[in-house]
């Protein structure tokens, strides 16, 4: 895998949570690369900072100590703009509970980022219908959420990730909400993507029957990465 | 961002909650409504009270004569003489005074205008030269009195707009030349004259149902002295003038004249048989009530703005807090904090115009239903229009800021683990 570029380096990373006066450390000092069109998956028992891990990687969280490197550039100084400009750009985010707006359809949800993006709307529209034939789902484009069942809400969520072609997806137990077949779907899509447009995943998963379904496995436990990194 | 791009992220939250975001704008609606409909009736009452100043100008001031109720020292026989109201002295005292440009006189006749056995709604009053002029009449057909027809005391008359036909009914096309016959005394019409504003003269019904005679012809043609009532119980009226319409030369002391006038006329009669009224005070004190009718309908309008605005704050600062999860998503997928502020900001000024709109229909229909119902003008402005509008967006803002804010500020970590 070395000879791939190099999109995130995490150094020492650490995370500790304030109670009050009672610190919780979460994440003691993480050293992880991960390289582009990689596959990976974070594991980890309950409460092992798989999340907040996540959320760092995504810039939604800041580490309060270490660094994280993103295409060589330390994060930590980045503008709150700037980084919901890269939010945007570099990173498509899925979540487990699929995250869509009830009340927009299915093409208006996959806009979204593009409209933060600032895509114009022919694009836009032209893009997002293209999306969602993409996951199967271009006869949908108009049902709203609520039409949907989970696995068709999780593709649209998919979808809706890859709006702005972002470096790298991180998605936060996206079977977790589906059942055993859907959820089987839903990694062949990720597969599909990874295979086909060579799209990087980063998926934190407790399923251990995944487990082989990844170029690597980062394990995390009690707060440091036990195996995986490189 | 475009406003479309806002639109599509967030205005499909208040039609999904129609309800709601119509209760929310209760507030907005009524206090607009009020603005407006307050606006319009006080803007109509003004736009009345300058038509009626319009009519008559405003650099004159009225002296009338009061009936009284009964004879003062009653003679023996059943016959009483009432003996009141403005003379001829009266007349030359006030022309004596300072600022005075000229007095135009009225006398009506009391005994009734008959066609037959029928009474006519008509009056027929001996005027002086100027009285057109000064109570703003049109001549629309022929001529006004002239200077020849005082000094050889003819025997003509102008009629006002709505004589011709309750004299002639409508049959008559031309009715210049034509002669009316009142008491024993025939009056060749001259000119026909008309009254737009329906000016109301104290003592005078409508001028459109007037006729008028030279002042000299009524002192020669008919008597001061008018037997009123049945033969057996008559009362005779001697009036010498019902009606002085006063114009000065310098409005600005207009008030000061008229005292002089109230003085001149408490010393010179007796009894109260006199009355005195400067439209312009008239318009005046209307404009003071007026005021004070804006400052409190005003006052209600701007509470209940207030309270509209806090409840539309309530209502958005529940929002942010339901709708969580979603701010946490977009943040996620790259909202910066303003985008989401701008999202709820422009959702409660969307609100609150709507609720403005609503709330000027509503003044509308208000200001409608009063005038029909009580007569009282309206106008509504266009100007109150655009300010409401105005209003209702500011109040949007001033009270949408807030929750945008707390939107925006949400830790999206936290916002995120929402249910
Ligand atoms: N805001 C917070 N304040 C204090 N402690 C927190 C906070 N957020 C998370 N934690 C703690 O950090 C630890 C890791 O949480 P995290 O959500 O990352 O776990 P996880 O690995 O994703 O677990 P799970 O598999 O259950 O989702 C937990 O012990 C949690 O209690
Ligand atoms: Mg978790």
């Amino acid at each position: 895998m070395s000879a791939s570029r190099e999109i995130i380096r995490l150094e020492n990373l650490e995370k500790t949570y304030f109670k009050k006066s009672l610190a919780v450390p979460v994440l003691k000092g993480i050293n992880l690369s991960i390289y582009e069109g990689e596959f990976n998956g974070i594991m980890g028992t309950s409460g092992s900072g798989k999340t907040t891990m996540l959320n760092i990687l995504g810039l939604l969280d800041v580490p309060t100590g270490g660094k994280y490197y993103l295409d060589g550039d330390e994060v930590e100084h980045f503008s709150d703009d700037h980084l919901a400009g890269l939010r945007n750009r570099k990173i498509g985010y899925i979540f487990q509970s699929f995250n869509l707006s009830p009340n927009l359809t299915i093409g208006q949800n996959i806009e979204v980022p593009m409209i933060y993006g600032e895509i114009p709307k022919r694009d836009r529209v032209k893009r997002a219908k293209e999306l969602a034939e993409s996951v199967g789902l271009g006869h949908r484009l108009n049902h709203r959420p609520t039409e949907l069942s989970g696995g068709e809400c999780q593709r649209t969520a998919i979808a809706r990730a890859l709006a702005n072609k972002p470096a790298y997806l991180l998605a936060d137990e996206p079977t977790g909400n589906l059942d055993e077949k859907t959820g089987e779907e839903i990694m062949r899509l990720f597969h599909d993507l990874h295979e086909q447009q060579k799209v990087t995943i980063v998926m934190v998963t407790h399923n251990p029957e995944l487990e082989t379904q990844f170029n690597r496995v980062i394990r995390l436990r009690d707060g440091r990465v036990v195996s995986g990194n490189d | 961002m475009l406003l479309r791009d806002l639109y599509t992220l967030s205005m499909h939250n208040l039609f999904l909650h129609k309800i709601r975001s119509f209760l929310t704008s209760l507030g907005i609606i009524f206090g607009v409504g009020s603005v407006i409909s307050m606006l319009a009736i006080s803007g109509g009452a003004k736009k009345e009270a300058l038509a009626q100043i319009d009519a008559m100008g405003i650099d004159k001031i009225i002296v009338y004569s009061k009936a009284k109720e009964q004879s003062n020292t009653s003679s023996s026989s059943s016959t009483s003489v009432l003996d009141y109201g403005l003379n001829y002295s009266d007349q030359n005292n006030i022309l004596k005074m300072e600022n005075i440009k000229r007095v135009t006189t009225a006398r009506r006749l009391r005994t009734p205008i008959t066609k037959g056995l029928e009474t006519l709604d008509i009056e027929l009053f001996w005027v002086s030269l100027h009285f057109q002029e000064d109570v703003n009449c049109d001549v629309i057909k022929g001529r006004w009195l002239t200077p020849s027809d005082f000094e050889n005391s003819s025997t003509v008359c102008v009629i006002g707009r709505n004589v011709k036909r309750k004299i002639f009914g409508l049959g008559e096309k031309e009715i210049v030349g034509k002669t009316i016959t009142v008491g024993k005394s025939n009056l060749k019409v001259v000119g026909v004259i008309e009254n737009k504003a329906d000016t109301k003269l104290e003592g005078i019904n409508n001028l459109n149902d007037s006729i008028f005679i030279p002042s000299t012809t009524g002192v020669s043609i008919f008597t001061e002295y008018e037997m009123i009532g049945s033969i057996s119980s008559a009362t005779i009226h001697h009036v010498e003038n019902d009606l002085f319409i006063v114009k000065v030369d310098d409005l600005e002391v207009i008030d000061h004249t008229a005292k002089r006038i109230s003085a001149f006329m408490g010393r010179a009669h007796k009894t109260k048989d006199w009355g005195i009224s400067v439209p312009l005070n008239l318009l005046r004190k209307k404009e003071a009530t007026q005021n004070i009718f804006t400052i409190v309908m005003g006052s209600i309008a701007g509470i209940s703005l207030i309270v509209g605005g806090i409840g539309i704050m309530n209502i958005m600062l529940a929002n942010v807090y339901e709708r969580r999860k979603e701010i946490g998503t977009r943040r996620a997928i790259g909202a910066r904090k303003r985008d989401i502020l701008y999202q709820f900001l422009i959702e409660t000024v969307f609100l609150t115009i709507l609720g403005g709109l609503l709330g000027i229909g509503l003044g509308i229909g208000i200001a409608a239903a009063i005038t029909h119902f009580s007569g009282m003008p309206s106008e509504v402005s266009v100007i109150s229009i655009v300010g409401s509008m105005a209003i209702s967006g500011i109040v949007g803002i001033v009270f949408g800021t807030y929750p945008a804010w707390k939107a925006a500020n949400e830790n999206p970590i936290k916002a995120l683990k929402a249910e």
